[in-house]
């Protein structure tokens, strides 16, 4: 029995977040698993910060993570996944994607991006344990820059921390992609377990 | 085996689905035949949902022109015997008050449901307005989940509870549950479809004084046994611990949050529980059973104290010598959290928080000023950036005609394009309500002098945006009306409306032309224009604001997602822009600072365009000073 697994995906609109939760739910459910998440959207348009929640477990009730209480957390997006630092405990697993999406602000000289070393200098203050991998080029390898989302998946689960079996999750992806671009994404996921578990070890 | 969907009869089996999704199964399972409404967040998806399998299941499945109409649909249905529902956001149900209140008295004959969709922290929303006290006024029942487990129990059994009690019954949603995601068990689904019969009932159904005068009794005897019923409702669960001190009052989904925070806390045994599923009317004999065996009370309830002041009246009543606290402790502003709900107990039963709170503060306030400004912003190609960026520039025209310290003053409207009140558009003034820039603007015609344009979308336009252009007509209020028509309501998700030229359930509608009903309404000055022809658009926009009365644009051009979405289907290739270097000025800046695409970055010092992002919609090229944006042809 699981009593509480929590995952916190953070990223922006359009990096496909709502869809690993989606992808990761069905799995638990497959699996036999409880499942509680909630999503925020900023105002439901591109571009802006998105979270989500998925929490496995028999004594999981609210649909947000309590502070602190984050078992891992996936970053879609550096800035995104240090904007959501106080959910970590130093128990923590954190998976990062090092490829920054800018905001547009940076541009227009309003807001200021921090550096890669600034944002991994200041996640171990709440976190041990941080992996990085570019998903991005994972992605590319795999045949499209559109299954970051996918490639990061992989990553989450060659952590073998996580309740879902491995084939459930992949199967959930065959079912969910349309049959032409399933291997590709089967592809990515492959890639970013292995290159994750590669750096685990 | 066949993959379960929202339609699946099959009662037992579990399904992973967002509580939207939920709340329309249990309407499913009701057996719903007719259901209404109007998009808006954080409701919309209910809708969809039963949309998408309408015709399937045999349902009638509209989205409305607004909320009022949404809930008249749904009310007419269950005059006539048939289970029906509406569906809105928080405060669609403010369109929708008019006939909502005279509904109570009518009560209902097909069950008949309104769902509203609160928006604690108003994430998408004007407001936190808390739907409870509209409810009250009305003499509704409200049912409030504590899950989406349960926002799926609830609304099939509040058809059956309407036809029991013949009242309208409100399901109260809040974001994190139509937003929330979880497994539930699905039920069985009712295949019962009803005949529709009017029958002619004066005294039931004309409301003019005499029914009014006849029918409020009715309704407050009605209400008088809802109020009985509800102690023995399984949503409404007391949970007395040996020899607590401390109960807690939690309403909805507090509910969940409670839970958590005393297991965090380690006190499961310690407290007892009220667990609230129907805070209209509340359960008066558990509240009272509770009051008589604690010292002191929590109240836990997301927005305002509703549940508070009434267990306050009810402990007055019954001269229970109880301290009862709630938005003493427990945040009136925003979202509940379960750390908010872990500190407020924690503080009443001085316990040791689990978690060093004050530490998590600090590294967040040592975290914020490090992380980059990302708000939602207008999609590349979006063809609002271009209607903003001409009516500045027409506008501000005008404006020195009116004298050097004169700005244009722009009214603005619920839709995507309110995220131009961010930079570099700058371009929204106010933003109040559906069609309030059409409203306000009328009234700032009268008591102020200077360019006054006011711009809504074309479902906005639909919803609530014809009377406020009549009155602009009556009136003689001098102002310019654009109609910012990409044929979706975009924000939303693309729901089909009026304009689209089709309806919920797919079949073909007559496409309405804002233009046309413009015209109609006695509007001496219409133009179309296509935004992303720019000095056109300006020149038009600019001739409507010197047009002496009320003046229409409609600036036409549909919504970039859907462009792209249907160029993909047509496997057509979108050309991209880039910057010429040798051209470009790197300090110059124009393209950013006017239009703030998301598109078009810096790098290195040197202002590119990501082709990943562009769409080729060239309106940047068409505003840069140096000509140095090109068409990526080859």
């Amino acid at each position: 029995m699981i009593k509480e697994f929590n995952i916190l995906i953070t990223g922006v609109g359009g990096q496909g977040v709502i869809l690993m939760s989606e992808l990761l739910g069905k799995s638990a459910v497959k699996d036999g698993l409880k499942v509680r998440g909630s999503e925020i959207l900023g105002m439901a348009v591109r571009g802006g910060s998105v979270t989500s929640a998925i929490r496995i477990g028999d004594e999981v009730y609210g649909p947000l993570i309590p502070l602190g209480k984050c078992d891992i957390l996936i970053g879609m997006e550096p800035s995104e996944a240090l904007r959501n630092i106080t959910y970590l405990s130093k128990s923590s697993l954190v998976i990062l994607n090092t490829v920054a999406t800018v905001p547009f602000t940076v541009s227009l000289g309003q807001s200021k991006y921090p550096g890669l070393d600034e944002i991994l200098g200041k996640l171990p203050q709440a976190s041990d344990r941080v992996i990085k991998l570019d998903a991005a080029q994972l992605a590319q390898q795999a045949g499209s820059l559109l299954t970051t989302n996918i490639v990061m998946l992989g990553a989450l689960f060659s952590t073998e921390q996580l309740p879902i079996n491995t084939e459930t999750i992949k199967e959930t992806i065959r079912a969910r992609f349309p049959a032409k671009v399933a291997p590709v994404n089967i592809k990515a996921f492959d890639l970013g377990y292995e290159v994750c578990r590669q750096a685990v070890k | 085996m066949k993959e379960l969907t929202i339609s699946s009869d099959a009662p037992g089996e579990r399904l992973f689905v967002l509580g939207n999704e939920a709340i329309a199964r249990g309407a499913i399972e009701a057996g719903v035949q007719v259901a209404a409404a109007y998009p808006g967040t954080p409701s919309s998806e209910i809708l969809e949902t039963l949309a998408g399998v309408a015709k399937e299941l045999d349902m009638y499945v509209e989205w409305s022109t607004n909320e009022k109409v949404a809930f008249e649909v749904a009310l007419a249905a269950s005059i006539c015997g048939i289970r029906a529902m509406a569906s809105m956001k928080h405060v669609g149900v403010n369109v929708a008050h008019d006939p909502l209140i005279t509904a109570g008295y009518i009560g209902a004959k097909g069950g008949l449901v309104l769902v509203s969709a609160d928006d604690p922290w108003a994430w998408s929303s004007q407001n936190e307005q808390d739907n409870r006290y509209i409810a009250l006024q009305g003499y509704i029942p409200v049912l409030e989940p504590s899950s989406v487990q349960e926002a799926k129990d609830m609304m099939a059994d509040a058809f059956k509870l309407s036809e029991e009690f013949r009242h309208l019954f409100m399901l109260r949603s809040v974001t994190r549950i139509g937003h929330a995601r979880s497994d539930i068990v699905l039920g069985k689904i009712s295949r019962e479809r009803r005949k529709g019969q009017f029958t002619k009932d004066r005294t039931w159904l004309v409301y003019t004084p005499r029914e009014a005068r006849i029918n409020k009794p009715l309704m407050l005897e009605r209400f008088e046994k809802i109020k009985k019923r509800v102690n023995t409702l399984v949503y409404n669960q007391l949970k007395l611990a040996d020899r607590a001190r401390l109960g807690i009052i939690a309403c909805g989904l507090s509910y969940s949050y409670t839970l958590e925070a005393v297991k965090w806390l380690g006190i499961e045994d310690k407290v007892s529980i009220l667990k609230i599923g129907t805070p209209n009317p509340l359960p008066e004999e558990l509240v009272i059973k509770l009051l008589k065996s604690v010292k002191e009370i929590l109240v836990v309830e997301e927005l305002e104290p509703f549940v508070e002041l009434h267990v306050k009246a009810i402990a007055g009543e019954h001269n229970t010598p109880v301290k009862i606290h709630g938005k003493d402790l427990v945040p009136v502003v925003g979202e509940l959290s379960t750390r908010r709900v872990t500190e407020a107990i924690a503080h009443l039963t001085k316990s040791k928080l689990p978690v060093d709170f004050a530490q998590l503060d600090k590294l967040e306030q040592e975290t914020v000023p490090l992380l980059p400004w990302r708000p939602p912003a207008l999609c590349p190609g979006c063809s609002h950036r271009a209607s903003h960026y001409a009516i500045r520039v027409a506008s501000r025209r005008v404006a020195r005609d009116y004298g050097q310290e004169v700005e244009p003053i722009y009214p603005g409207d619920i839709g995507c394009y309110s995220l131009a009140y961010n930079p570099p558009q700058e371009a929204v003034d106010t933003i109040i309500c559906m069609g309030g820039s059409f409203g306000i603007a009328n009234g700032l015609a009268h008591v102020v002098d200077a360019p006054i344009v006011a711009h809504l979308g074309d479902s906005t336009f639909f919803h609530a945006g014809i009377p406020p252009l009549i009155n602009a007509v009556y009136n003689k209020a001098n102002i310019t009306m654009v109609i910012l028509d990409n044929s979706a309501t975009a924000m939303t998700g693309f729901q089909p409306h009026p304009g689209t030229g089709y309806t919920a359930m797919g079949d073909e509608a007559i496409q309405l032309k804002p233009e046309d009903i413009a015209k109609a309404c006695g509007v001496k000055f219409v133009e179309v224009v296509d935004p992303f022809d720019l000095k056109k658009a300006t020149e038009t926009i600019e001739k409507a604001i010197r047009f002496d009365g009320p003046a229409v644009v409609v600036s036409r051009r549909l919504c970039a997602m859907i462009e792209q979405r249907e160029k993909r289907k047509r496997k057509e290739k979108v050309i991209p822009y880039y910057i010429d270097q040798d051209k470009c000025s790197p300090k110059c800046n124009a393209c950013i600072e006017l239009l703030g695409c998301p598109a078009i970055i810096k790098q290195d010092g040197k202002t590119i365009i990501d082709s990943s992002l562009c769409t080729g919609c060239g309106i940047c090229a068409q505003i840069c000073p140096y000509k140095a944006i090109i068409e990526e042809r080859e």
